[in-house]
Parts: C-alpha cells; sequence; structure tokens
C-alpha cells in the first residue's frame, strides 16, 4: 500500500453523482456519455476500478469546476449545506471502498483527516464524520478555521461524535506513519490559486514524505489544476495507479 | 432483528427497537441543537437513504421501462421535504421519479428543493387522478411521502387527504418514508382501514406504528445517527454493513 495515493475527483463525483444534464455550454463533459453516469456509491452497488479506469473520463478545468459549482448554486439552489454533506458522504464511502477497513492492519482503522481553510476542509470535516459511522478512527487537524455558523457546526458534529481534533500536526512524516493508516488530504480544493501559505506549507512538506496512502479530496492539495506540478510547491507524487472517482 | 446471534449481554436489557413520537422529536432536537446538524443537512441524509432503500427493494436491473417510474406523493411538511430529496436521488440512479406535492410549502427548504427537482426535469403533476387504475397503469411504484409522525391528518387539506384515499386502493407496490402516511405513529390504528404499504423506510428509527407494518421490506436509515444519540434512546437497531445507510429489520 505504501506509495499508493488516491485521488477522489470531487467536481467529477459530485456531478457525476447528482446531475444528468448540465446546461452550461463551457463543460464539454455530457460529451462522455458514460462517465457521469451515476455511480451508485451507496446502494451496494459493486465498484470496479478497471471499468471506471477504462470509461473515458472528461478532467475539468479549474474555471470549468467553478462554473459547474455555480451552476449548482445558482440554478438549482443547491445549498453549500447540502453539497458538502453530499460530497463529503460520497468521499467518505470512497475511501471505504478503497480502503476497507478489513484490509487494514488495526481495528477499527486509523485515519488522520487534514483540513484546509476553505470548503475542502469542510468537506473534509464531514467525511471525517461518516469515516466515524463507517467503522474507522479518524482523528482531525485543522488549523485554520472559518468563523462561518457552516464550520463551526461541521466541527460541533465531529467532536459530539467523539472525534479528536489534534493541536498541533506531527513534524516528522514517520509520527504519521506509525500512528495514521491513511491520511485524508482535504486542505486545498479547485478554487485554490496562488502560493501556500503557513501553515500548510509545512503540512504538505510533510505530506510528501508519507509512507502511508493519502487520499486527497478534489485534487492533491497544492497541484495547479491547469498545469499539474508547476505551483510553487508542487503536488506530492502523482499516483501510479489513480483511482478516479 | 439485530445480528444474528442473539442478545447481546452487554446490551441495556431496556433497549428497544420503537421511538414514541415524543422521542422522535427528542431525538432530532438533539440532533439540531446539540450536535448542530441542519435541517436540510438532516433531510438530505433521509431523502437519500430513501432512495437507496428503493433501490435495494426494487432493484433497477430487475425492473422493465415501465416499472422504473416512481409517482412521489409529497406532504407539505417535513415528510414532504424527504419525499422532494427522495425523488431527486432516485433520478440520479436511473429511475424516473413524477411528484405530486399540491400543498407546497413556502419555506425556504421546501422552495429550494423543489427548485432542484425542477431543474433536473423531474415533471410535476398538477392533479393526481382519483381513478386508481390510471395510477397504478402509468406508473411502476408509488412513494408515500405526505405525512410523518405527529402531523395530523386532518391538517394537510384536501388535495392530500384525496390522494391518500386514492393510495388506499393502490394495486402497484407503495413505499412509505418514517410512517404509512395516516397511520397513528403510536398505535398503528388505522392500519387496517389505512395505507398497506410493501415497503417502509424508517427514518433516524422506527416509530411505534411499525409494530403493525406487514409489508414485505421494512428499512431504517438512521446511519447517521451517531452512537451516543443512540445509546441515550436507548435503541436497538440492526448493525449497519459497509457504507450502506439503510440496513433492512
Amino acid at each position: 500500500m505504501s506509495g499508493v495515493r488516491t485521488l477522489l475527483g470531487l467536481g467529477l463525483l459530485v456531478a457525476g453523482s447528482r446531475l444528468l444534464r448540465i446546461k452550461s455550454e463551457t463543460i464539454a463533459c455530457r460529451s462522455g456519455p458514460t462517465w457521469w453516469r451515476p455511480q451508485r456509491l451507496n446502494s451496494g452497488g459493486r465498484w470496479d476500478s478497471e471499468v471506471m479506469a477504462s470509461t473515458a473520463v472528461k478532467y475539468l478545468s479549474q474555471e470549468e469546476a467553478q462554473a459547474v459549482d455555480q451552476e449548482l448554486f445558482n440554478e438549482y439552489q443547491f445549498s453549500v449545506d447540502q453539497l458538502m454533506e453530499l460530497a463529503g458522504l460520497s468521499c467518505a464511502t470512497a475511501i471505504a471502498k478503497a480502503y476497507p477497513p478489513t484490509s487494514m492492519s488495526r481495528s477499527p482503522p486509523t485515519v488522520l483527516v487534514i483540513c484546509g481553510p476553505g470548503n475542502n476542509g469542510g468537506d473534509g470535516l464531514v467525511c471525517a464524520r461518516h469515516l466515524k459511522l463507517f467503522g474507522y478512527e479518524p482523528t482531525i487537524y485543522y488549523p485554520k478555521r472559518p468563523n462561518k455558523p457552516l464550520f463551526t457546526a461541521l466541527v460541533t458534529q465531529c467532536q459530539k461524535m467523539d472525534i479528536p481534533f489534534l493541536g498541533e500536526m506531527p513534524s516528522e512524516p514517520t509520527m504519521i506513519d506509525e500512528l495514521y493508516e491513511l491520511v485524508v488530504d482535504a486542505i486545498f480544493g479547485f478554487s485554490f490559486k496562488g502560493d501556500v501559505r503557513e501553515p500548510f506549507h509545512s503540512i504538505l512538506s510533510v505530506l510528501k514524505g508519507l509512507t502511508v496512502p493519502i487520499a486527497s479530496i478534489d485534487i492533491p492539495s497544492g497541484a495547479g489544476t491547469q498545469k499539474v506540478g508547476q505551483g510553487r510547491l508542487g503536488p506530492y507524487p502523482p499516483d501510479s495507479c489513480p483511482h478516479q472517482v | 432483528m439485530s445480528s444474528a446471534a442473539g442478545p447481546d449481554p452487554s446490551e441495556a436489557p431496556e433497549e428497544r427497537r420503537f421511538l414514541s413520537t415524543a422521542e422522535a422529536a427528542a431525538l432530532e432536537r438533539e440532533l439540531l441543537e446539540d450536535y448542530r446538524f441542519g435541517r436540510q443537512q438532516l433531510v438530505e441524509l433521509c431523502g437519500h437513504a430513501s432512495a437507496v432503500a428503493v433501490t435495494k427493494a426494487f432493484p433497477l436491473p430487475a425492473l422493465s421501462r415501465k416499472q422504473r417510474t416512481v409517482l412521489v406523493v409529497c406532504g407539505p411538511e417535513q415528510n414532504g421535504a424527504v419525499g422532494l430529496v427522495c425523488a431527486r436521488h432516485l433520478r440520479v440512479f436511473e429511475y424516473e421519479p413524477t411528484i405530486f406535492y399540491p400543498m407546497r410549502s413556502l419555506d425556504l427548504l421546501h422552495r429550494d428543493l423543489t427548485t432542484q427537482c425542477e431543474k433536473m426535469d423531474i415533471p410535476f403533476l398538477s392533479y393526481l387522478p382519483t381513478e386508481v387504475q390510471l395510477i397504478n397503469e402509468a406508473y411502476g411504484l408509488v412513494v408515500d411521502a405526505v405525512l410523518g409522525p405527529g402531523v395530523e391528518p386532518g391538517k394537510v387539506g384536501g388535495p392530500c387527504t384525496r390522494a391518500l384515499a386514492t393510495l388506499k386502493l393502490l394495486s402497484i407496490p407503495l413505499v412509505s418514508l418514517d410512517i404509512p402516511s395516516g397511520w397513528d405513529a403510536e398505535t398503528g390504528s388505522d392500519a387496517e382501514d389505512g395505507l398497506r404499504p410493501d415497503v417502509l423506510v424508517s427514518l433516524a428509527a422506527p416509530k411505534r406504528c411499525a409494530g403493525r407494518f406487514s409489508g414485505r421490506h421494512h428499512f431504517v436509515a438512521g446511519r447517521f445517527v451517531p452512537d451516543d444519540v443512540r445509546r441515550k434512546f436507548a435503541l436497538r437497531l440492526p448493525g449497519y454493513t459497509g457504507t450502506d445507510c439503510v440496513a433492512a429489520l
């Protein structure tokens, strides 16, 4: 399992699991007739990553991803709460399928969820809560918390479910490797631009040295969506067998 | 009802399988006030899980084109909101829902959920035929999201009451969300005279009237209920498998 990274394409997942028709002309994902057929992640349907890999998948640019989001909010009147709940649940489900509890060493398997300062972090909070319900033992590191009711409520939900919040980030990759079997990167999402500020710069450096698997929500944090590998920090090495959700 | 091997000695003897209406309301309040869940979150989780229950009771590959058509009848209150979410997820799951939602609530949650369904091209009927045979012919199954526990049947107005009267005569399968609409949530009285659903999807936990349910499948959609809350209400519920959000009772 070492060195395997899992990418959870949140925009794709969200769009694929909830929309059949996307009206915006800038998004060409309708041209892929099968990739966004809804995947019944929660209905006990079989998950075949071979089939998924061979299906034509359209990757969205940052502009397209933002356009999808805008359409969902403005035209479909989804609320951030709704989308975040569906997104976090879907991510937890995907993670549970990629790394089932029975395949992990510890019982319950320990997971470190690192949440960034924006919506990607919120997705991570929802994901952590559902991972707990699925039988994992998540711990959250959430250094920069927006002072908005949505996020404070999500934190409360996690705290009430006895999910611990770390006071500081382990400074060495080996410390994380020893304590956790999986790390969920919910630091930055598709709207990330510019330089990576502290404490996230240091966090990403630590993540680069991990041997346990990392599941990234939406994009590997620090990767520019337009030009992979050219962000200031650069993403950690892309994985050799990506699981596209 | 829980896992096969008999009562778990570590479970308190007073753990039970049903909630009273007051307890169900208290459980919801705990989630909203102590756990700071939003109502929209809970409605979304319940509606999604209800749709998943439909896929388990009526798996798509086994259905003909006509059998995939689902009529979702939504009342004006929270049960109706759950129905709207359920319809949207059924659409995503490749069923063909149609909604009858005659008494539209003005609150923002209901309005947004309605918009989402409309934008996904889910048709809304402007009236429901009183001739039940027309419904039997047009749809493969019906989802009853009219009345939840604690809502007075008399309160919901003419079109819903008439719809329920028609649904009593249905010969295609009926799925009721939370409680069969019109049943007394405590006693299940009117169970003989009222709706006879084939499938009951209890939301969060079964209500007392579920004891009188005699249809084919009873699911509980309560994966999202934290363990501590389950323990607080002394609920003994079946284990959920894997990532499933519903469990069969």
